[in-house]
């Protein structure tokens, strides 16, 4: 298939934000008739980049102002060259990309330090460096309204996008007025909102179907070889009973009984969760009219879709394992699923009030795929948690066709969990907080993957894979270690101390109680007496058994003198591991601060350069989620 | 505003062995104006796996490689075909073999200056034609069969009913000609049970894009990546003093509502403990409306005080519909009266 397109989209997406922007704006050039080529920044062939005349990004910003993985990772499996580790070659000429019109849109949130800067790293090389002539100046969009375009607007990122989008659409409007058909040129015209537009491929019954009844054929996997099935050996609670937080100890290992498995300290395994039973049925009974052919075996137009290429697809090929193993209908729906679908709600027979109640949910439906100002989506979804299920169990007039499932559906994605035991274990350990919790809707919201695993038994399978992050550099060791890693940031810690990466390792960890969630309570302090490793506990609601320190940010201060000088002195290695959010943000700022009190710094640039070369060169380690 | 005629070009399934009368078709149809908008098989239509919409096209073309007498069409597309038409709009290529389905449908047979149904408005035709009583039957049984025929015989029965008229009865006064009125422009059916695909056709016309580039040169670079450490460091790509003035696009005008700020994971603001005052408020509140029986507490009653359908009218319909201080916000859509099962809503945490 040639994707050779002068118009290309490409997104960097982490959490799938910047991925619905994209489709949506895919969606409207379709809908305007421009051809053009849609996929991540890592699956776009980097030699395409010379057909290309006009190039639109769309881009997050993850972590500490990191690109997101798929801008550097492939779907697909073993390509080594991606078109933004080229474009990042030293000996590419400044006029490289002059061919290429650009207008960039990121998305960022001011409350990191780093605003938007994956798409400003885009930006300095494709349009500064290399050349790509600029359609107008790129949009920068904050959660927060602080910062970038919509700065003091009190605007939302939705509108700094639909700004982006009529930008988009002008430009290319202007250059191509008209388009062909038949042989004819005709003026170009927005496809009527009410027709929906047909993806390229969509499932069909199976034709010459010898199989008679699909459920009792065993499950499979196919196409994705490097997708590995593992044996669950323990699955754990290790905090309080009267916690509210369940974690798991959790391992398992692979059926093919492999002696070792190729993986260091910091490496992470990809785990493909599914929906439960239970739900797949609710939805089938909400769509009854997909119940009789929930078992048929089906297939593709016109191949499989890359997104659901990894991890592999699901064998036998029915709309009832599809929706258990790939359609993820319990995740919040975003405005493109309601682009897709408002123009399916007809289903009159469902409507206790008639004709009218029809056309008030069809409108408002209609409302959530086209209002600019996402405020009510927000409050009628995003806020409350609201699944796409649950969606459709309040508007019963969606009669959605199956055969287009994947087009509007979205696709259920691994989750990434850092591996707690030593390297090259084939009993792989993980460390994973069950994810519920509550909203005004009255039952549970759980978080797909987090569920799947605490349900999951001993001796029961699961697809996984195995993923190298190179953390932590092999010349690094021996060195002496910070570990820092409060709460379930232990994970990834855990893996470094069994590796006895060194003979120096000084472990922070944090969590709520003493008695409740301070997990692996036995064996961190076991290692602490044979001198594994020292040991620096603090526990936030707890100040009885964590006299003078909350936070681990508190523990580190108050051994900010022997710690500078460890960093300074002895080229020690400093790895942060847990949740996102503020913690990392107040370690990075402690740190800085150990670095001006004892580290010989003069002043804060001084020591922010001393911390950013340290990052360049891994020392400061950083894993976050 | 589009200047030409739009078409509608269907095809008999053998014609595509012969691209060239498709083609020669269509230029004699650009001839004349016309566009094709749509173009499809026949079986696909009689299928009903295409809907068409109403009053979209001028012009209605067959191409088939039958004889003109040997024509077999199905009889039931034409009152479809007839729907899709807009007033004065006419079919080519069918023959007085299926001259009284046309008139049916409301058709007048024109033969000059070429033959070819012409759309005329019922009410105004002159013909007593029985058709009402077969539409009568097509009404009834409408729902039950094929749902995409539905939406034209809806159509259809609005067109014969208010051709009664012309029956000139003179007794009929118990059918005052306002209600006819209003019968016959009943949009609202427009609505088709399953709505319309297209098919993505995209195109760049390439004249209009002027620049020439020679890239050949810059391929090269491509052939020279396989060491990757000559790669420049992505935090030399942000110069911090720089980013004090970006060169971004700003946004000045917009509407006014602002998204509600949302308390951050590790909150120390209060923002955290107003959002769970906030949940915890509205559960307390869907307490006080969720009444439960007996048999356990696996179900809930939703006729409370005579209310079926809530105070506003929009309780039963959804949080979507809900105004914002609704006590039954965050509970599913109901069916008023009816109690319903716990299992869905459940909270067991």
């Amino acid at each position: 298939m040639s994707s050779s397109k002068k118009i290309v989209i490409l997104y960097g997406s982490e959490t799938g934000n910047a991925h619905d922007f994209a489709t949506i704006l895919s969606h409207r050039l379709h809908r305007w008739h421009f051809p053009h080529t849609f996929c991540s920044i890592g699956d776009y062939n980097p030699q395409e980049i010379l057909k290309c005349k006009y190039l639109f990004v769309i881009c997050s910003t993850t972590g500490q102002g990191e690109l997101p993985k798929n801008v550097n990772g492939t779907s697909k499996r073993e390509k080594p060259l991606t078109l933004w580790s080229f474009l990042k070659k030293k000996n590419l000429p400044s006029d490289l990309l002059n061919h290429v019109q650009t207008a960039m849109f990121g998305l960022g949130d001011s409350s990191y330090p780093k605003f938007n800067y994956a798409i400003r790293k885009l930006h300095q090389r494709i349009v500064t460096q290399l050349g790509a002539k600029e359609i107008f100046d790129r949009l920068e969009a904050d959660d927060q309204a602080m910062a970038g375009s919509n700065k003091g607007t009190g605007l939302g990122v939705e509108s700094v996008y639909f700004e982006y989008e009529k930008k988009v659409l002008q430009f290319l409007l202007k250059k191509f007025p008209n388009r062909k058909l038949d042989g004819q040129e005709i003026k170009r015209e927005e496809l009527d909102p009410k027709i929906y537009l047909e993806p390229i491929s969509y499932l069909q019954f199976l034709k010459e179907n010898m199989i008679e009844d699909t459920r009792e054929i065993k499950i499979e996997f196919e196409d994705d070889e490097s997708t590995k099935i593992g044996r669950v050996n323990v699955n754990k609670r290790i905090t309080c009973d009267d916690h509210f937080q369940d974690v798991r100890q959790f391992t398992f290992s692979n059926i093919d009984n492999i002696q070792e498995e190729n993986y260091e300290p910091g490496d992470t395994a990809a785990i493909y969760p599914c929906n439960n039973d239970v739900d797949v049925s609710r939805f089938l009974a909400n769509q009854s009219h997909w119940l009789e052919v929930a078992d048929k075996p089906l297939n593709f137009t016109n191949g499989v879709p890359n997104d659901l290429k990894d991890g592999g697809l699901v064998k036998p090929l029915t709309l009832r394992n599809l929706l258990k193993y790939h359609c993820d209908f319990m995740s919040i729906p975003r405005t493109s699923f309601f682009m897709k679908t408002w123009t399916f709600a007809t289903d009159v027979t469902k409507m206790e009030r008639g004709q009218e109640q029809l056309e008030d949910q069809r409108e408002k439906l209609r409302q959530f795929a086209t209002d600019q100002d996402m405020q009510d989506l927000y409050d009628y979804c995003n806020r409350p948690r609201r699944s796409i299920l649950e969606v459709l169990e309040d508007f019963l007039s969606v009669r959605l066709p199956w055969k287009y499932a994947l087009d509007y559906l979205p696709i259920i994605k691994p989750r990434y969990y850092s591996i707690s035991s030593g390297p090259r274990n084939p009993n792989i350990e993980l460390t994973v907080a069950v994810v519920k919790y509550k909203t005004i809707l009255r039952k549970i919201r759980r978080g797909i993957c987090t569920n799947y695993i605490a349900r999951l038994q001993e001796g029961e399978q699961l697809r996984y894979k195995l993923q190298n992050n190179h953390l932590i550099k092999k010349e690094y060791q021996n060195q002496p270690i910070i570990l820092v890693g409060p709460g379930v940031g232990l994970a990834p810690l855990l893996s470094v101390i069994k590796a006895e990466v060194s003979e120096d390792m000084r472990l922070f960890f944090g969590c709520r109680y003493k008695e409740k969630d301070y997990i692996y309570k036995d064996t961190l302090e076991d290692w602490s007496r044979q001198g594994k490793i020292a040991l620096f506990t603090s526990f936030s609601r707890d100040s009885e058994n964590s006299p003078g320190v909350k936070y681990v940010q508190d523990y580190l201060w108050k051994l900010g003198e022997e710690l500078t000088d460890l960093v300074i002195k002895k080229n020690a290695i400093f790895f942060l591991c847990g949740s996102s959010g503020k913690m990392p943000i107040q370690v990075r700022l402690t740190f800085i601060e150990m670095l001006k009190k004892w580290g010989g710094f003069s002043n804060e640039e001084a020591a922010k350069k001393y911390l950013k070369e340290m990052e360049k060169f891994d020392r400061y380690i950083q894993e976050t989620w | 505003m589009s200047h030409y005629k739009s078409g509608l070009l269907l095809i008999h399934p053998a014609i595509t062995t012969t691209p060239e009368v498709l083609k020669n078709t269509k230029t004699q149809a650009a001839s004349k104006e016309i566009k094709f908008v749509d173009q499809f098989l026949i079986n696909k239509l009689n299928d009903g796996s295409i809907n068409l919409e109403n009053a979209k096209y001028d012009t209605i073309q067959y191409l088939t490689p039958e004889s003109p007498g040997d024509i077999k069409f199905p009889k039931k597309l034409i009152s479809i075909l007839a729907d899709s038409l807009k007033l004065n709009g006419s079919i080519v290529g069918l023959t007085d073999a299926y001259k009284i389905d046309a008139l049916i449908n409301g058709f007048e047979i024109v033969d000059k200056p070429d033959y070819c149904w012409v759309k005329r408005d019922l009410s105004k035709l002159n013909q007593t034609v029985s058709i009402p009583l077969k539409d009568k039957k097509k009404i009834g049984s409408t729902k039950l069969q094929n749902g995409s025929t539905k939406l034209p015989t809806f159509n259809k029965a609005n067109a014969s009913s208010s051709k009664l008229p012309s029956f000139k009865k003179a007794d009929n006064t118990k059918l005052p000609a306002i209600n006819k009125a209003d019968d016959s422009k009943l949009p609202s059916f427009k609505m088709a049970a399953e709505p319309e695909v297209y098919k993505v056709v995209d195109d760049l016309i390439e004249e209009s894009d002027d620049e020439v580039s020679s890239n050949s040169s810059k391929a090269q670079y491509f052939d020279q990546v396989d060491i990757d450490n000559d790669s420049i460091e992505e935090e030399d790509l942000i110069d911090e003093d720089d980013s004090s003035k970006p060169m971004i696009t700003m946004i000045t005008c917009g509407k006014s509502k602002t998204k509600k700020k949302k308390a951050c994971k590790d909150c120390t603001c209060g923002m955290k403990e107003q959002e769970e005052r906030e949940v915890n408020d509205l559960r307390s509140q869907q307490d006080k409306v969720i009444k439960f029986t007996e048999d356990e507490l696996t179900e809930i009653d939703f006729t409370i005080d005579g209310k079926k359908v809530g105070g506003c009218g929009s309780c039963s319909l959804g949080d979507a519909f809900r105004c914002s201080g609704c006590p039954y916000l965050g509970l599913p859509a109901f069916k008023p009266g009816q109690p319903i099962n716990l299992d869905s809503i459940s909270d067991d945490l």
